[in-house]
Formats: C-alpha cells, sequence, structure tokens
C-alpha cells in the first residue's frame, strides 16, 4: 500500500478550554488537489498549523508521508510546504534572501539554492522585485514570495492557506494555472479559500470543516454531478448547523 | 548527534548574526559610546582622584567590569529582542516549519549572542587603549569568561524574550537587574573598600564572581573564590539550556 501524503486521526485541538478542533479524521492520498474548507473560525488554521508545527494539539496523530509530526518532525517538515493565511516572514529581508535563507533551513546547498531561487523568482514574475525588502512589495507580490518560499525545498505537500486572499483576478487565475500545473506535476496540495468556485475549479476532493467538526467529505465530481456548485454544499452543511430549525 | 542539519544550523546562525548587523549603530555603536563614558568619566577623570587600587590604577581595575556588564547586556538584548520580534511579527514560524531540531534553534540565537557579546566586549577594550594599556593575563581564562557569561545571558535572554509579552518587559532585566547587579557585583569598587556585613552581600550576588573572574583573567587581581565562579557558570549554563530546550519543546508562546 502506498503511504498517503497526509493522514490525520482523531484529532483535537482546543485553546485552553474553548475547542477549535474536535476529533477529526481524513486522509490525502498522494498527488491529490484538496479542498479544506469552512467558514471563519471552523478550524482550518488550526488544523494546518498542527500539521505544519506552527501549533500543538492535545490528541490524535498525524502523519505526513508516513512520518509523525511530533515524534518525527524534522523528517515530516521536509516534505511540507507552506504558504500562511498572514505574512510569517521577516519584513526587512529582501526577497532572494527569504528564499535563500529558508532553502537553507532545508539543508540546501548555496549553489542549489541561487538555482532554485532564481527558478522561483523567474515562475512568480518577482525578477524586478528580488532586491527590495519584502515590506516594500504590494499585497499581490507578497503572496507570490509565500508561495514561492513555500516550494523552495520543492516540497510533496504544498498546504495553501487562503493563497489568492486579496489578489487580483488576474494574478488569481495566474495562481490557479500555476497550481494546476504543480498539481499535475506530482504535487499532493491542500488547499484552504473562501472562493469557492476557486475550489470547485481546482480541486479533486473536498473536505468542509464546521464548529471544529467534518461534515463532508467528498469527491468533487459526486458534489457536483447534479448540476449543483460546491457553494450549494456548503451553504446546505453549514447553514443547516448555524440556523436553528423552527 | 543524529542528523544534524549542518547547513539549517549554519543558516539560521547567520541570519540572526545579519540581523544584528542590520542595525549595527543600536546593537554595536551605542554600547561602544556609552562604554567610552564610563571610562573617560569613572576611569580617567575620577579615577585620577582615587589613586590606585590593589597596585593598579583606578582605571584599569573598573575596566575588566565595564567590559563584563557591556557584554552581559549585548548577550542578552541579542536574544530577548531577536526572539521576541521573531514571536511578535511571527516570523519564528519560518524556523518552526523548518526541519530544525529545538537544539540547533537555541544553538543558533547563543551563538549570535555570543558574537555580539564578544564583538562589544572586544570593541570596549580596544577603546580603553585610548586611556590605558590593560593586559591580559590570563588569555585561556579571558576567553573562558567572556564565552560563558555571554551563553548564559543569550540563554537568559531567550528565557525573557518567550515570556515578554510587551517591549516593555524586554527593558526589565538589563535595567532592574543587570546593571544593579553589576554596580553591586563589584564593578567600581573593590570587596576590601566594604563593610564586612556588606562583602557577604556581595558574595550571594552571581554577577560578582563573573566580574571577579574577568579582573583576574585581565590584572590578576581576585577576591572571590574561583571555584564558586566556575561552578556556578557550568551550573547556571547547564539548567539555563536544560529549561529553554524544555520551553521550546513544549511551544510555550512560540506554538499557537
Amino acid at each position: 500500500m502506498i503511504t498517503p501524503a497526509l493522514e490525520i486521526h482523531h484529532l483535537v485541538k482546543s485553546y485552553n478550554d474553548l475547542p477549535a478542533v474536535k476529533d477529526i479524521s481524513f486522509t490525502i492520498p498522494r498527488g491529490e488537489f484538496f479542498g479544506f474548507l469552512g467558514p471563519n473560525g471552523a478550524g482550518k488554521t488550526s488544523t494546518i498549523n498542527a500539521i505544519v508545527g506552527i501549533g500543538n494539539f492535545q490528541k490524535g496523530s498525524i502523519h505526513v508521508f508516513g512520518h509523525d509530526v511530533v515524534a518525527d518532525y524534522r523528517e515530516a517538515r521536509r516534505h511540507v510546504g507552506l504558504s500562511p493565511q498572514e505574512f510569517n516572514v521577516d519584513a526587512f529581508a529582501t526577497v532572494r534572501d527569504i528564499l535563500d535563507f529558508v532553502g537553507g533551513y532545508f539543508g540546501m546547498r548555496k549553489q542549489e539554492r541561487r538555482e532554485r531561487s532564481d527558478t522561483l523568482i523567474e515562475l512568480f514574475g518577482l525578477q524586478v522585485h528580488e532586491k527590495k525588502q519584502f515590506r516594500m512589495l504590494s499585497g499581490g507580490f507578497k503572496r507570490r514570495v509565500m508561495l514561492a518560499r513555500a516550494l523552495m525545498h520543492d516540497p510533496e505537500l504544498l498546504i495553501l492557506d487562503e493563497p489568492t486572499a486579496g489578489v487580483d483576478v488576474e494574478l488569481r487565475h495566474e495562481l490557479w494555472r500555476m497550481l494546476e500545473k504543480l498539481n499535475s506535476e506530482g504535487k499532493t496540495i491542500l488547499l484552504t479559500t473562501h472562493y469557492l468556485e476557486e475550489a470547485q475549479k481546482l480541486c479533486t476532493r473536498i473536505g468542509i470543516i464546521f464548529n471544529g467538526e467534518i461534515v463532508a467529505l467528498e469527491n468533487k465530481d459526486a458534489l457536483v454531478k447534479d448540476g449543483k456548485t460546491i457553494e450549494d454544499h456548503y451553504l446546505r452543511h453549514t447553514q443547516k448547523r448555524s440556523i436553528p430549525n423552527d | 548527534m543524529q542528523n544534524f542539519n549542518l547547513i539549517g544550523f549554519y543558516t539560521f546562525t547567520r541570519q540572526e548574526i545579519h540581523r544584528f548587523f542590520r542595525v549595527g549603530i543600536q546593537t554595536l555603536i551605542t554600547p561602544w559610546i556609552s562604554a567610552l563614558l564610563y571610562i573617560l568619566i569613572f576611569g580617567e577623570i575620577v579615577g585620577r582622584r582615587i589613586g590606585m587600587i590593589h597596585g593598579v590604577a583606578y582605571i584599569d581595575f573598573v575596566l575588566p567590569g565595564l567590559l563584563m556588564m557591556n557584554l552581559m547586556q549585548a548577550s542578552f538584548s541579542q536574544t530577548s529582542s531577536s526572539l521576541y520580534f521573531q514571536r511578535f511579527l511571527r516570523h519564528i514560524e519560518e524556523v518552526l516549519t523548518a526541519p530544525l531540531s529545538y537544539l540547533e534553534i537555541i544553538g543558533g540565537y547563543v551563538i549570535a549572542g555570543v558574537v555580539r557579546g564578544l564583538m562589544v566586549g572586544i570593541g570596549v577594550y580596544v577603546l580603553a587603549f585610548l586611556f590605558t594599556i590593560t593586559n591580559i593575563n590570563h588569555i585561556g581564562l579571558f576567553v573562558f569568561y567572556a564565552i560563558s557569561v555571554s551563553i548564559i545571558f543569550s540563554l537568559l535572554g531567550l528565557l525573557v524574550g518567550l515570556w515578554a509579552n510587551s517591549f516593555e518587559h524586554l527593558a526589565i532585566p538589563p535595567t532592574f537587574v543587570i546593571m544593579p547587579l553589576s554596580f553591586l557585583g563589584g564593578l567600581f569598587n573593590s570587596l576590601a573598600m566594604l563593610p564586612e556585613n556588606m562583602r557577604k552581600v556581595v558574595r550571594l550576588n552571581p554577577l560578582f564572581y563573573f566580574i571577579d573572574g574577568m579582573r583576574y583573567a585581565m590584572i590578576g587581581i581576585q577576591e572571590s573564590d574561583r571555584r564558586i565562579g566556575f561552578l556556578l557558570i557550568i551550573g547556571l549554563v547547564g539548567v539555563l539550556t536544560w529549561l529553554v530546550w524544555a520551553l521550546f519543546k513544549r511551544g510555550y508562546k512560540v506554538k499557537i
């Protein structure tokens, strides 16, 4: 049996006594483009933080390509690239330095870092901005840097937490093309987004989390087969739980 | 060490050092100017009226303490402010998501703290040549005290960098701990100048052993039991390393 890209078993995460993720389990096979949807505060980012090592969790287990993210955290992290919702970067560092430092953290040698940075700077159209400090960039270019940073060590699992938030339509479509290409090249992608048409266009399977629980986990084709949209299903799952019936 | 991420460790350390060079006026020039004023006022102007202490000029007597105080403050400030800012601006997450062990992360911070402490300390020593020529009698001990005390204050800086919830918290230890304990730890005076009951109190001050050890290394004058100083230094390095490692492992205030 091929080891899945991501396995989450009975994950429980709470902040003090406030539960954020309530005993969720799901698996993402290699090569899948998985959409992880839910309203603000549903538990998406808490789950992602637990996967990548930014957040602790109380119960359950998470394996990335078979590596436990707690016991074997260093090996697990080598396989993951994260583009976070918020810009968690040294704002005074230049674009090239950001990529170079992260490549170094992942054990890449100088020549390898330089070549990889060149490739990503070109791929994301950052040539004019590579010597600028991160804080000097516009929101769209900051997003591109976050994506380039996530790809620096060529991870097999890419986690994108609202990667197109706040970017213009042209860039969003450009990023979609890039993500489709990365997925077709074999990268497993976990995407969270509030743009449901984005999830419908890109993802092969959808998980919906609401109030810390997985309320739907289905193939996209099954969801849209009757002419319905992801948005229809999303609203059905989230509204029936948030609006009490008479 | 199993699977030591040498390139990652080197990169993180280099980045930390690069960070304090980026604000060199604040991190290097300011303590040098401050130390120069101390040397000028207390060492040269006031010192001329005081004369000799234990057979050496007053400026030579205070220089080791001034060097040590600046070294401690520099190492402390490096790690505390760096870690706090990384927590505050959240780019600590860049390090947490990388395949670096907690000891590699702590090691990177501490080396940067030691480098900054040594640069400030050596700068103070060089500036003192404007007024006096102070030899280093025991170079091995000089290096030992400079590096080990830098490590201690770098680790203390990490503890405060983890604990702090505001910029104000970062200023508390230098203002209320390091400077007063340095002044009361024999920086400007010999133990022999104090009444007996005050000497007992001074001997409870850990910074007294650091300053006195450095003074012995530089000018050969010693008023403390060096064995206590060594034990204190080794004990503090061990306990603080374990404590910082345990807090990082737990994710105390660095993980959400």
